[in-house]
């Protein structure tokens, strides 16, 4: 049994400073109003718990997801403003196996804000709500003399138009969602927009805290722009089918603040998405298994949309499902997903060849294979007491097909490990990200436990430790780094008003 | 799909953006909406849209008294009422809710009616109808039936408290003993000094076992 270590630097202290000032200036929001609460809370007046479990923000209670899928139109229309913001620390375990460390490990062990949102969140009409964020990231770019650039940019946006028709012998919620991530209009925190919700910092230190760890997905990511249709039958049946395109043109603006080379792109509007979920209450006990999927034609970041011979695919198939257990002061979830993906490589990546050799240094690797398949598989398990304290345990196993396409470190014409791009074809290698092996297989847990002194914040700190790293427990890099040299501790104080 | 497409979606949502839709609104600040409407779309998440709810978290509302439904729904709306779920819930619920649809609300659980929980603690129950029948004398407890009725059904500001959640009921009577958070339920306070937790889970196993009495 391995026992862990955790080494706290000078630069804990100055967090603990900054986040307890954090925190003070959060409770001197408080006297602004009897219901200082954001702006969802403010439109129902109902506290943070009444929609999020145990005030777990953002997991939702059977309420919540009433709220949501009803398009957040419950209560009064109220300034549909929020903001939020979040100031973290991390320390990687090992920050001496690496090329570069102050540029593989940026910011590691000293205090930051990393990043804040702003929330337009709402009633509209009685059947038209909003929720839209927009991000601002405090260390989104670095340039050449190490000087940090913020940027912001559109994030998770949701627009939506619900009825519902209920009486004594029915119940049917129908809307029309318009978003620019799959799954953001889920209900569920199994959803792959949902399920990872700690605002991960940009900083290179923060590359191994669990929100960068693997989460079941959807392959096209988000910034796209989509409309989706969706039904909940008698608090049972959930299903939902939509499709996807880029967020380009009159709905730029979902991908607002992103360069066109960032953008993703995706062809046509031909790129479904479905979701269907069975749900059932007794008790203080809920239940939902539901599986999701998408199949997304995404150009090559940054290629040329012209050329079809940079245009791959994505084929998603989910399962997950998640256990309830909500009743004063406990609250438990029991929460698992399962993500597969099939992913078919352009023509124009496939014409490539490796720049890496076997151990002889003469035989090339082998060629690339024109497809891959991988597994991600999330559990996790929380509770909390009196929506005040508490702590979760998630496991996450990720594995997947070889290609030496994944490869990116390896042996160069002399027979010797190189962290390096060989042959200069422009292959991101470096140490510390490395994958001798070409296999994503990646494992292992996180431990969490977080505080929240007031409803409407939370101070957490997160473990993750890792015995599998890009394919191997031990080396998986070549230069003898080991997936625990990745364990890394993160604290964050993160509030919302 | 097409651009065109998307573009006669968001027109569409913006077309319709303007209307009012009283029939099916969860607005809780327009006194037009009808009471009935606001109990289905509204009140029916947490309570059931014939006010038996599942969890034990929210009241059974099914064949409430209406005098006390009203005074516990002003009272929330003036935060007179302020135990935890009370004001999580219900102060925002009621905050812009008029005397007229309180009483409206009132009278829509007022006529539902109750079914029957699942079994909790069977081997309680006697003990718990002992309680509801004759008290506890040597501790100056009286019989729950005194005030609540022989069916447990309430009378006026008196609750209906016949086949609600036991989870529910220990919460209250754990408010009334230890809190000052349900001012108007002040007769309960000297009622729940000598009750054990014992007692408590005992009357409430009882109570959500009770046979629907017929109204």
């Amino acid at each position: 049994m391995r026992t862990i270590t955790i080494k706290f630097k000078g630069g804990l202290h100055k967090a603990i400073v900054m986040c307890s000032s954090i925190i003070v200036g959060i409770a001197g929001l408080l006297p602004l109003g009897a219901q200082a609460l954001p702006a969802f809370a403010r439109q129902t007046g109902q506290n943070c718990v009444a929609c999020h479990a145990g005030g777990q923000f953002p997991e939702l209670t059977p309420y919540g997801r009433m709220f949501k899928m009803t398009g957040y139109t419950i209560g009064a229309r109220n300034v549909p403003l929020s903001v939020m913001g979040v100031a973290s620390y991390a320390e990687v375990a090992n920050t001496s196996k690496s090329d570069n460390p102050p540029s593989d490990f940026q910011k590691n062990g000293a205090p930051i804000f990393a990043t804040g949102s702003i929330f337009i969140a709402g009633k509209v009409t009685d059947n038209i709500g909003v929720f839209s964020q927009t991000t601002y990231d405090n260390y989104a770019s670095q340039s050449d003399n190490g000087v940090f650039h913020s940027h912001t940019n559109a994030d998770n946006m949701d627009f939506r138009y619900a009825d519902r028709l209920i009486n004594e012998n029915r119940d049917v919620i129908f809307g029309v969602s318009l978003n620019n991530n799959p799954s953001v209009s889920d209900p569920w925190n199994t959803a792959a927009a949902w399920m990872q919700y700690v605002p991960v910092p940009s900083p290179s230190s923060y590359q191994f805290v669990d929100g960068n760890a693997p989460y079941p997905g959807f392959g096209a990511g988000g910034n796209l722009a989509g409309v989706s249709a969706y039904m909940f039958w008698n608090k049972m049946v959930y299903a939902e089918i939509g499709t996807y395109r880029t967020a380009n043109q009159i709905l730029s603006f979902m991908s607002e603040g992103i360069n066109d080379a960032s953008t993703t792109k995706l062809q046509g509007a031909n790129n479904p998405y479905w979701r269907l979920a069975l749900s059932h209450e007794w008790g203080p006990n809920n239940i939902m298994v539901g599986t999701s999927g998408m199949i997304a034609h995404v150009y090559d970041g940054g290629s040329d949309i012209s050329d079809p011979n940079n245009l791959g695919r994505f084929k998603n198939v989910g399962i997950d499902a998640q256990y309830q257990y909500i009743l004063d002061p406990h609250t438990v979830t029991a929460q698992l997903a399962y993500m597969r993906q099939k992913t078919d490589y352009s023509a124009n990546t496939l014409a490539g060849a490796s720049p890496y050799f076997l151990a002889d240094g003469v035989t090339p690797v082998a060629p690339y294979n024109a497809s891959d398949t991988s597994n991600i598989l999330r559990a996790k398990l929380s509770y909390i007491y009196q929506a005040k304290y508490g702590g979760s345990l998630s496991f996450f196993n990720s594995t997947g097909t070889t290609n030496t396409l994944n490869q990116s470190s390896g042996f160069d014409s002399n027979g010797q490990i190189t962290s390096l791009d060989p042959l200069g074809t422009g292959i991101s290698s470096t140490r510390v990200t490395g994958n001798l092996s070409g296999n994503p297989a990646t494992r292992g847990l996180t431990y969490e436990a977080f505080w929240m002194p007031v409803q409407y914040a939370r101070v957490g700190v997160q473990y993750t430790a890792y015995n599998k790293f890009n394919g191997a427990s031990n080396n998986y890099d070549g230069l003898g780094r080991n997936a625990r040299d990745n364990n890394t501790l993160f604290f964050y104080v993160w509030g919302a008003y | 799909m097409k651009t065109v497409t998307f573009v006669g979606m968001g027109l569409a949502l913006l077309g319709v953006a303007g209307c009012a839709n009283t029939e099916r609104s969860r607005t809780l600040n327009n006194p037009d909406v009808p009471v009935k409407v606001t109990a289905q779309q509204v009140c029916s998440n947490c309570h059931g849209i014939d006010g038996n709810s599942i969890s034990p978290n929210f009241p059974k509302l099914a064949g409430q008294q209406e005098a006390y439904f009203i005074a516990q729904l002003k009272g929330f709306r003036s935060h007179g009422r302020s135990d935890p779920e009370g004001f999580e819930y219900m102060w925002g619920i009621s905050h812009n809710l008029t005397d007229e649809q309180i009483k409206g609300l009132a009278a829509y659980f007022a006529q539902q009616t109750p079914t029957p929980n699942p079994p909790v603690h069977a081997e309680r129950i006697s003990a718990g109808k002992e309680i509801f029948e004759k008290g506890i004398p040597s501790q100056n407890v009286p019989a729950c039936e005194v005030c609540h009725g022989p069916q447990g059904k309430g009378n006026a500001t008196f609750p209906r408290i016949a086949d609600q959640h036991a989870d529910y009921i220990i919460k209250q009577l754990q408010v009334f003993k230890k809190t000052e958070e349900r001012p108007e339920g002040v007769a309960m306070k000297q009622v729940t000094h000598a009750l054990t937790d014992e007692n408590m889970q005992a009357v409430a196993a009882y109570l959500n076992s009770m046979p629907v009495p017929v109204k």
